[in-house]
């Protein structure tokens, strides 16, 4: 549709963002803002979406943008956040493998790594010009919520890391745009109900099992019926 | 001779704001605090105040604390040359290299740090090391994004990188975006902010760098509150003249200056109002977390070098 | 025909989770719907592959009833069906154990159903991402099964599974969106339909296609057990009800096979065939080596069993990496040994659980006097699972391993190596549990007939299977490796 290159501007300032909120949920601590921080990231990535729809003209993009920003920006983080505040001890603090310079390093390491081996395959694929760090940056985002999974011991974060590994894949299969729209809610439904099945686990794990079994009945009952 | 000009313009505007930005962020902490503050013209008072007043050493004291603060505000000050703030003047041997700015602060720093050795009193040489130890680790961190705004900008003069992001394209640049992260963060850890020092405090724990000048006075104390405000304001024009540098000119006349300096002026409110929040926050952090906070300066400025090589 | 399996699993979930429903004697009345459901699927099952004109395609290409897919949910259907009558008089005994709370029974249940309908539906997909989606269901569905019972372990062993599968998962989208970008840049018009695919692969870049299978098996390789993505299938499989692993082990881990095995199929149409090939057998030894050695030290049944089915996927692998149509065929078959064996096993393990509430080996003592059933069911378990010549596994094995030798002899001695470390495991172990006497006098716990049914009717299919080859199995191995393109 529009086709100026302040679009492309824009796209570059979103990633910039997104980069700048996968930097934080690596070294951040407290589990509040490491959930505002994802919000932030779901509501960048909306933003990109909506840019290249402004772009495209590809009406499943403006969907997609607005389903990330209800499920992403709204729905987990209150979920997440509810489930939060029914957890006894109130944590704050983190228990890590890699310490947070540890893991900027690897995060480092790991951009790199996905942009050598990218740039050998992937600019042939599209002709979209902003697919290429498009999907450098989705694919890192994505390895790098999988690096939080694996370095941290909170069951809420290692949840967040997950969600963390969403948004990237999101970001990459928005420059693919094209993938039919039932396709992209399927996903994004699933992925909800699995974000809400691992929070009540996660919240099993601290609490007594008769707690646990009141709560999971309740939960799961009411997204089956 | 337009250098001349340029030197005294320059410096004398630099002085002038530097105490308004300082009490601005002190009035932005107390307003979040929920009390008024202190008035905006407050810095002002406070260093004509101390002029007036005699300088008392201790008896333990050598040259080291005598030649100090002389040390300090003439380093800045010729710091402050290498940063136009009101206009970008024409190229002169050597002023404008990053290089020699950077050397400059550090070392009027090095002298802060054996002047609060000097009085031998265990408060400034707490300071003092604890100072090095946060500069040792931010040093490298400073020349990393330096050196990613050099290859960004594509230069390594401080004029020349204010002219190129002057003469960009009208809107931001996503890479400066990203430098300018890391510049906002460097900014905190050199003016002694919080989460990384507190700069109103007196406790013993918390000190970093009001503990090597815990022992100045009178004038002395003057010079060196004024060359902590002079640093601040300068490291903030660089962050400023990068990321928005509408206002700057590079053609000297009375017009243009002005609006330059109105510009800056305003600029610079917004910028210490914005660091007065951040401020207010965060908590100051214990000092083996700082590397954390510099890591995240190092990891913008290595996007950055990345994201050049994307394009 | 799609129809009719997704309005009888409505109307049975329907009659499942109506409170007005559910009469006073709530396990059996929820189990025999589960039954009911599971010998219809089965019964639509047998008439699709009977009546319905291969390939056919529903739903505007979403879904399409294949021979291979026929085939899958068979098996599935029969496993579940006999998983159904198991479950009768085990869930019974795990209510009066309280190791399932009452409550709880309808959401196992519903769960149990719901997991059924997405695994045949996970078959009958022709497109990727549907497949995708519906292989995250089942995960979801299958910790939220394992999580019923009342122990900690448990919600720690489904939530490792949960996350190790789902993030393989997510590697797999991004393997699925580069293998949709490829086919677009190919022909202009992105596809993920697998019809599409085997006809376009061959105008497909080789190493663009390479790199995204890489990805994409990634993904199906975690939810079939694949070393090094294994890593949650020991705790899942062992600390699950032994319903649930019956389940797991058999039904679940043929999905991600045959998602390999489809994408192996595409993958041979294009140039690319032989690094693929040589990726697949690579994981496959990998696989093998790994869950041969993790299988000595083993104290617990059911970890020596889980450890048994990842060594059967790995070979799966090295079977289908080997690429001849005769590997093929004899890897699908194997698909129906391995499973039917290893719901034999499972059905034991879980009565020597019930009998003696542990799985260690070492506190099953008197195990011929208490539970001879159970314990004829883990001997001639464990002999078909290492490939003893009455049993099915043999007559796999032994021509997947002629096929190896043609391809690589190294390959062949690591491989039997690796089977001989299993049988000495399984040997040692069964030596050592089978003559053991204990002091304390157990009392024998009465296996009901739910329970022993269709144990007995195992014991009957694998001898029968490993006897005669029925000539109708014959023509639909055939029929499914050529549609495949070999």
């Amino acid at each position: 549709m529009i086709n100026l290159p302040v679009l492309d501007d824009i796209t570059k300032i979103l990633f910039v963002l997104v980069l700048a909120t996968a930097a934080l949920i690596i070294t951040i601590r407290t589990l509040t803002s490491l959930l505002n921080i994802y919000s932030i990231q779901s509501w960048v990535i909306a933003a990109v979406a909506f840019v290249l729809y402004l772009k495209n003209g590809s009406i499943v993009l403006l969907l997609l943008a607005i389903l990330t920003i209800a499920s992403k920006a709204f729905l987990v983080p209150f979920v997440m956040r509810r489930i939060q505040k029914s957890m006894h001890i109130k944590r704050d603090l983190e228990f890590r493998y890699l310490t947070p310079i540890g893991s900027i390093l690897v995060g480092t390491a790991m951009i790199f790594l996905v942009y050598w081996s990218f740039s050998q395959f992937l600019p042939e694929l599209s002709s979209e010009t902003m697919f290429f760090p498009g999907a450098v940056i989705g694919v890192s985002l994505a390895l790098m919520g999988m690096m939080v999974i694996f370095t941290r011991k909170q069951m809420i974060t290692k949840i967040l890391g997950y969600l963390t590994m969403e948004n990237g894949v999101l970001l990459f299969s928005l420059f693919v745009a094209e993938l039919s729209f039932i396709i992209e809610l399927l996903i994004i439904l699933d992925l909800v109900m699995l974000i809400v099945l691992a929070t009540v686990l996660a919240f099993g794990i601290d609490t007594s099992i008769d707690e646990f079994h009141d709560k999971l009945n309740s939960f799961t009952l009411w997204f089956k019926e | 001779m337009s250098f001349i000009i340029y030197a005294l313009l320059n410096t004398a505007f630099v002085m002038l704001i530097s105490p308004l930005f300082v009490s601005l962020i002190k009035k932005v902490k107390a307003y979040t605090q929920g009390r008024q503050g202190p008035p905006l013209l407050q810095t002002y008072y406070m260093l004509l105040k101390l002029l007036k007043k005699e300088r008392v050493y201790s008896d333990n004291t050598s040259l080291i604390m005598r030649i100090t603060p002389y040390i300090n505000i003439v380093c800045v000050l010729v710091a402050s040359l290498c940063v136009p703030v009101v206009y970008i003047p024409a190229q002169i041997a050597g002023f404008g290299s990053i290089i020699l700015f950077l050397y400059l602060l550090v070392f009027a720093k090095f002298f802060m740090a054996l002047a609060g050795l000097d009085a031998g009193s265990t408060f400034g040489g707490m300071g003092s090391s604890r100072e090095m130890t946060v500069s040792a680790v931010i040093e490298p961190v400073i020349i990393i994004v330096f050196a990613a705004l050099g290859l960004l900008l594509k230069t390594t003069n401080l004029y020349d990188m204010f002219t190129t992001s002057l003469n960009s394209s009208l809107f931001i640049n996503p890479s400066t975006l990203l430098i300018s992260l890391s510049l906002f963060i460097i900014l905190i850890v050199e003016t002694a902010r919080i989460p990384v020092d507190n700069p109103e405090t007196h406790l013993e724990l918390t000190m970093i760098h009001e503990a090597m000048i815990l022992e100045y006075s009178g004038s002395d104390l003057a010079m060196m509150e004024m060359s902590h405000a002079v640093k601040q304001t300068i490291l903030m024009a660089v962050f400023i003249n990068i990321l928005i540098p509408w206002g700057l000119t590079s053609a000297p006349n009375a017009l243009t200056v002005s609006i330059s300096a109105v510009t800056f002026i305003i600029k610079g409110m917004v910028l210490a109002v914005a660091v007065g929040f951040f401020e207010s926050m965060f908590a100051k952090s214990r000092l083996f977390r700082l590397p954390n906070l510099f890591m995240l300066a190092f990891f913008f400025s290595f996007s950055t070098i990345l994201f050049e090589l994307l394009k | 025909m799609l129809l009719a399996y997704i309005i009888s699993g409505l109307v049975i979930m329907g009659f499942m989770l109506l409170r007005f429903f559910a009469p006073a004697r709530r396990a059996d009345y929820l189990n025999s719907l589960a039954i009911a459901q599971s010998a219809i699927f089965l019964i639509l099952s047998i008439a699709s592959l009977i009546y319905i004109p291969q390939p056919s395609f529903f739903f505007s290409r979403y879904l399409m009833i294949d021979q291979l897919a026929v085939y899958g949910a068979l098996i599935s259907c029969g496993i579940f069906l006999l998983a159904s009558f198991y479950a009768r008089g085990y869930v019974r005994r795990l209510v009066e154990l309280h190791d399932i709370e009452v409550r709880e029974l309808r959401l196992f249940y519903a769960a149990y159903n719901l997991l059924l309908i997405v695994v045949v539906f996970a078959f009958y997909c022709n497109n990727l991402a549907l497949f995708w989606i519906l292989l995250e269901l089942t995960t979801i569905l299958s910790a939220v099964l394992i999580v019923t019972l009342n122990a900690k372990e448990n919600i720690v062993a489904a939530l490792k599974y949960v996350f190790t599968a789902s993030t393989a998962m997510l590697f797999s989208i991004i393997g699925l969106i580069i293998l949709f970008a490829l086919t677009k840049q190919a022909t202009g018009v992105g596809t993920l339909n697998w019809d599409v695919l085997m006809q376009q692969a061959a105008s497909m870049s080789p190493r663009l296609f390479t790199f995204a299978f890489v990805f994409i098996f990634i993904g199906f390789a975690a939810k079939a057990g694949i070393v090094p993505f294994h890593t949650w299938l020991p705790q899942a499989h062992a600390k699950a009800p032994s319903v649930i692993s019956v389940l797991l082990s058999a039904v679940l881990l043929n999905i991600g096979i045959f998602g390999v095995l489809r994408l192996y199929a595409v993958a041979h149409q294009t140039a690319a065939w032989h690094d693929v090939s040589l990726i697949l057998i690579g994981f496959g030894v990998l696989t093998i080596a790994v869950a041969a050695l993790s299988m000595l030290p083993r104290g617990n049944v059911k970890k020596l069993v889980a450890f048994s089915s990842i060594e059967h996927m790995g070979f799966l692998l090295v079977g289908i990496g080997l690429g001849t149509p005769l590997a093929l065929f004899w890897v699908l078959f194997h698909i129906l040994a391995h499973a039917l064996v290893k719901t034999l096993l499972f059905f034991s393990a879980g009565i020597l659980h019930q009998q003696y509430h542990s799985n260690q080996f070492e506190d099953m003592k008197d195990v011929f006097t208490l539970q001879p059933l159970a314990a004829w069911g883990l001997i001639v378990g464990s002999m078909a699972i290492i490939g003893v010549p009455i049993f099915p596994v043999f007559l796999s094995k032994l021509n997947i391993l002629t096929e190896l030798a043609d391809y690589s002899l190294p390959v062949l001695f690591i491989i039997l190596l690796c089977f001989l470390i299993v049988a000495a495991a399984f040997a040692v172990i069964l030596i050592r549990t089978i003559p053991q006497t204990g002091e304390i006098k157990h009392e024998p716990y009465r296996v009901s007939v739910s329970m022993k049914l269709p144990i007995m009717f195992l014991f009957a299919g694998i001898v029968i299977l490993g006897v005669y080859f029925p000539g109708g199995l014959h023509n639909m191995l055939v029929g499914i490796v050529n549609s495949l393109g070999f």
